[in-house]
């Protein structure tokens, strides 16, 4: 218990220097923004789509949609807040800058995964994310006591876990192989499979999506169980998958570290 | 002309350097089409989208697949390259050289091109193929206007994108600038979905602005949404579009010499 408050007043410290930074380097927020704002766009024209033609996908109507792709914003929002660290992981391995990392006092995957937080990219997600959720949950006539929600928010920490764990493994292969930017773009376009409600796809690949390669766990989850439409089952999926990946990134993340050769230094 | 084929010579080498990261990224472009398709489908199996939409289900499916690979054929990449050679001075070497800098660009970015099309044409021509076994309306002339198009989108895009570099001469921070910039486009050139379904002022904008005419405009003569009259003008257009950027991009190469000042290198 004790550890775990020290890493979490850890990453509290990250954030504060990650704050500062951006405010120190306001423009470079600012463009980060607009960045982050465009491929929204993207996302809400899908939105858009759905409206237009007014069909209900499966029991979901587009009032439901708009949460359920609510929810695939703010996620989105919080994964792009650390992925920068993910992807520098690859340079990090090649240049040797693993060293000064693997010798302080702490967990090299914490340290090395989290250590800066863009703020600028989880700004935009996280209040246009927060707005249709809210919207979408009226809209749609949805229950709103307090295990609704309380559900809801622990199914999105299930889903914050799971993100990080499976979109973790790819970039863990840079240990092993020397270029990742293909590796970087094909999980990038996994990720996009929630632009829409899973329930768009075909049956077999809605359970690849499920339980095989679980990216639909991450968005669908929260709004599927506040719809009461979760079995049994898939609520004890829904907090076993992120264990289990979280199991498998940190076994395959200690594993590969073994690999590390320090290489340039 | 030796020298420009010398550096066409060079970008095909380039392109052949990362052939692991070159064929994944392509794979990756794979995905949205799935999403896209899956979406598809499903709206034109339960409503009736052709009439909301006001493009048939062959014609949305066609759009979709030619789309990504036409944004993907006149994508570009240089302008990060331009704002290096600005910033570091790379500049230089080009000043004193019997060699033009956008020639160079241009004769790279054709040559980086070469890799690409030999994969894509290849799938277009299948898909082509297929539509007409569809019984589309497809025929020679439409494909040969289509290829006509898609030379004038390549230069078209070029020639915006030059531009873009070229603001490095004035801007001091643009990583995350043009970020946003190649988002915004590719939206606004209907490489995600076809503008002219939101109808209205959307469609009046999509035709008259230049960013439509990069993506938007070649699919539509393959998938025989334009008559002859509104290719023609189409063809028009783009090549007023790339009269204006090519102009734009001798002023502004002028003016941002004169503010450059020849560091490093």
């Amino acid at each position: 218990m004790k550890r775990i408050g020290r890493y979490c007043k850890l990453l509290g410290i990250f954030a504060k220097y990650s704050l500062m930074s951006a405010l120190e380097y306001r423009v470079n927020f600012v463009t980060g923004v607009t960045v982050e704002m465009g491929w929204m766009v993207i996302k809400l024209l899908y939105v858009a789509i759905v409206y237009k033609a007014g069909i209900n996908i499966g029991i979901l109507t587009p009032d439901h949609i708009l949460l359920f792709v609510g929810t695939y914003m703010l996620m989105t929002g919080i994964f792009m807040m650390y992925w920068g660290n993910f992807s520098s992981l690859p340079g990090m391995v090649q240049q040797g800058e693993l060293d000064l990392y693997i010798v302080k006092p702490v967990s090299l995957q914490f340290l090395v995964t989290l250590r800066r937080l863009d703020f600028a990219y989880l700004l935009p997600e996280l209040i246009a994310g927060t707005a249709m959720i809210v919207t979408g949950w009226r809209l749609a006539g949805l229950p709103a006591g307090v295990v609704p929600i309380a559900g809801f928010l622990f199914y999105l920490a299930c889903g914050c876990l799971l993100a990080y764990s499976l979109f973790l493994l790819p970039y863990i292969l840079s240990f092993w192989i020397i270029s990742a930017g293909g590796i970087a773009d094909i999980s990038s376009a996994l990720w996009d499979f929630n632009n829409m409600p899973s329930m768009i796809y075909e049956k077999w690949f809605r359970r690849i999506g499920t339980y095989i390669l679980p990216v639909f766990v991450i968005t669908n989850f929260p709004g599927l169980f506040l719809m009461g439409e979760l079995s049994p089952w898939a609520c004890v999926w829904g907090v076993a998958a992120p264990v289990l990946f979280f199991a498998l990134s940190r076994a395959l993340w200690k594993f590969s570290l073994k690999k590390y050769s320090s290489a340039s230094s | 002309m030796s020298s420009y084929r010398c550096v066409f010579l060079m970008g095909v080498e380039q392109a052949l350097e990362y052939r692991v990261s070159f064929f994944l990224s392509m794979l990756s472009a794979a995905f949205p089409i799935i999403i896209q398709t899956a979406m598809w489908n499903y709206l034109y199996g339960h409503s009736d989208a052709a009439a909301i939409f006001g493009y048939r289900q062959g014609e949305i499916l066609l759009y979709t697949l030619l789309a990504t690979l036409v944004s993907q054929l006149v994508s570009t990449g240089f302008e990060w390259e331009m704002n290096g050679d600005i910033k570091m001075g790379g500049l230089n070497k080009y000043l004193i050289r019997p060699v033009g800098y956008k020639g160079y660009q241009f004769f790279r970015f054709l040559g980086q091109k070469v890799p690409r099309v030999m994969v894509i044409v290849p799938v277009m021509a299948a898909m082509i193929g297929l539509a007409f076994w569809q019984g589309m309306p497809v025929s020679a002339g439409r494909v040969l206007a289509f290829l006509v198009s898609l030379g004038l989108a390549l230069l078209l895009n070029f020639s915006i994108f030059y531009c873009v570099g070229l603001l490095g001469f004035w801007l001091t921070d643009v990583d995350k600038l043009f970020g946003t910039i190649s988002v915004v486009l590719t939206v606004a050139s209907g490489g995600v979905f076809p503008l002219d379904i939101f109808g209205g002022m959307v469609e009046i904008l999509v035709n008259l602005l230049p960013f439509g005419y990069t993506a938007q405009f070649p699919v539509n003569i393959i998938n025989g949404r334009f008559g002859w009259a509104r290719i023609g003008a189409g063809i028009a257009f783009q090549i007023g579009w790339i009269f204006f950027f090519a102009c734009l991009g001798n002023v502004m190469w002028r003016r941002g010499l004169k503010r450059y000042a020849a560091v490093g290198g």
